[in-house]
């Protein structure tokens, strides 16, 4: 006969995963939210003449610029649905579009968006900081990815300096894993990319983490990047959605 | 929980579409049978095609000029270079633009998703679509259907195609078909050739067969799983098992034969 198992092993079950095990489940490409389309604006930049010598700069550029958008983006998401209402998620989508000029980008943002919802309406049913995220989706018609983000940090806990880091591992990875399937080169070469963009924001992520209105979110560009994304979403031929 | 209705999860319900995946190894003929399909259902049914190419927006702009459909009918998803994992371990763009194309035409009757070609193990995962069709052809050989695989062996259907060049790549296409319909324990097979009308007619008869269990809830979407039943040698004797019946308690670790992706 199995033994029963122990009381605390019952208790166990209800208790919830450490927030930084969530982070861990949202960084990973295995988990089925629709990134593996993407590739963080890589593809767009080498179809627009970016120089794979050049990629590893670029991925740190992004780390300390774009990247900083949306990790600021989500941080005051998460910090609007942990201490006052949902109301306030229309004002934070909107200065994340303002700080995202091109439409291609936040098309592809929202889309990422949809897919990262079904994700957190899946594991997050019931928590409030997932509807809300939700309702925004309903009213506007689309959430970007970044607000989704934020809402899952308010429903597990997951603090604004991780949550920094988070945003800005996965853009860094999603490019580092797209270019894999774009230039031929050893798969442990942008790894080391990777962490060198995650150290160049390193120095940013306190102030990144202080957000807590819309106002704060930086607005830190990438005119080129934008400029790039804009004609990829024109072309026929292309691996990546953006 | 929410208190909005949500776009995002399309009701289980009979409702919606039927979304029906062809998937296939390449250049077997999958646009060309959606094409197919669409020639000989759109008066009748309300359709929509979602491609998956691998490169380019190709299979989109072949069936837009097939002028089968309406050319916002056919909408082209990226799969980031994987088409396997588009349809199977992660099938969130698919299912997006399932629900875009139900929600822009509706009603829709029919969403047909066209797998990026792949090698014989991808399949359709069931989170995606309703019912599916596999698809080789005459000129890939007349030993595959013997070798088998998820999609071989358990689709929804298994169209063997352009039987029109049979005799050109040499191959019996009764025995072709024999070999599959062995494979397949019964399961549908058609030998289609789109000059050959009563292949088509049979295609279509399928089609709506479908389309009408599904809407009356006969229908249970079917996984044929990412792997063939094989075996497992061991000291009791070995054991054969299909993926399909839920017995996951196993590792392939040391598998050889089993291509998993």
């Amino acid at each position: 006969m199995p033994t029963p198992p122990p009381a605390t092993t019952r208790s166990a079950e209800r208790t919830a995963p450490a927030p930084g095990t969530v982070a861990l489940l949202l960084a990973d490409a295995r988990l089925p939210g629709g990134g593996h389309a993407h590739s963080a604006s890589l593809e767009p930049a080498l179809l627009g003449g970016l120089p794979v010598d050049d990629v590893p700069a670029w991925m740190a550029g992004r780390a300390t610029t774009v990247s900083l958008v949306e990790a600021g983006t989500a941080v005051v998401t998460a910090h609007v649905l942990t201490t006052g209402g949902a109301h306030g998620l229309d004002a934070v989508a909107r200065a994340w579009a303002a700080r995202t000029p091109s439409g291609a980008l936040r098309d592809a943002a929202r889309l990422l968006g949809r897919g990262y919802l079904r994700v957190a309406r899946t594991l997050w049913a019931d928590h409030h900081a997932v509807a809300a995220a939700a309702g925004l989706a309903v009213r506007h018609g689309s959430v970007p990815r970044a607000v989704v983000l934020g809402a899952v940090a308010a429903a597990c806990g997951l603090g604004p300096a991780d949550l920094v880091r988070l945003t800005v591992y996965d853009d860094a990875q999603t490019a580092a894993s797209a270019l894999l399937k774009l230039e031929p080169l050893d798969p442990l070469v942008p790894a080391r990319w990777v962490l060198d963009a995650c150290a160049a924001a390193e120095p940013h992520v306190a102030r990144v983490a202080a957000c807590t209105t819309p106002d704060d979110i930086p607005s830190s560009g990438a005119p080129l990047t934008e400029g790039w994304a804009e004609a990829h979403a024109l072309t026929q031929q292309r691996l990546f959605r953006a | 929980m929410p208190e909005n209705p949500l776009p995002e999860t399309a009701p289980t319900t009979t409702a919606r579409p039927l979304r029906l995946g062809v998937a296939g190894p390449v250049g077997v003929g999958k646009s060309s049978l959606i094409a197919t399909v669409c020639r000989a259902l759109a008066t009748e049914l309300e359709i929509g095609v979602i491609t998956n190419d691998i490169y380019t927006d190709e299979d989109a702009r072949f069936l837009r000029s097939a002028g089968v459909l309406e050319p916002e009918r056919i909408r082209a998803v990226e799969t980031g270079a994987c088409p396997h994992t588009a349809i199977r371990d992660d099938v969130t763009a698919n299912l997006l633009a399932a629900e875009d194309l139900a929600a822009d035409f509706a009603p829709l009757d029919l969403v047909v998703i066209e797998s990026g070609g792949d090698n014989l193990t991808a399949t359709f995962s069931p989170a995606l679509v309703d019912a599916q069709i596999f698809v080789l052809d005459v000129a890939g050989g007349g030993d595959v259907a013997r070798k088998g695989g998820p999609g071989i062996g358990r689709a929804d259907l298994l169209v063997v195609n352009k039987t029109d060049l049979a005799p050109h790549v040499g191959v019996d296409v009764e025995r072709m078909v024999a070999d599959a319909s062995a494979a397949r324990e019964g399961r549908a097979v058609i030998a289609l050739s789109r000059t050959d009308e009563s292949s088509v007619a049979a295609l279509r008869a399928w089609v709506l067969d479908v389309l009408a269990a599904y809407r009356s809830g006969a229908h249970v979407a079917q996984d044929p799983g990412p792997m063939a039943p094989h075996f497992h040698a061991d000291e009791d004797g070995g054991v054969l098992h299909s993926h399909a019946d839920g017995d996951h308690a196993h590792s392939h670790a040391d598998d050889h034969d089993v291509v998993a992706r």
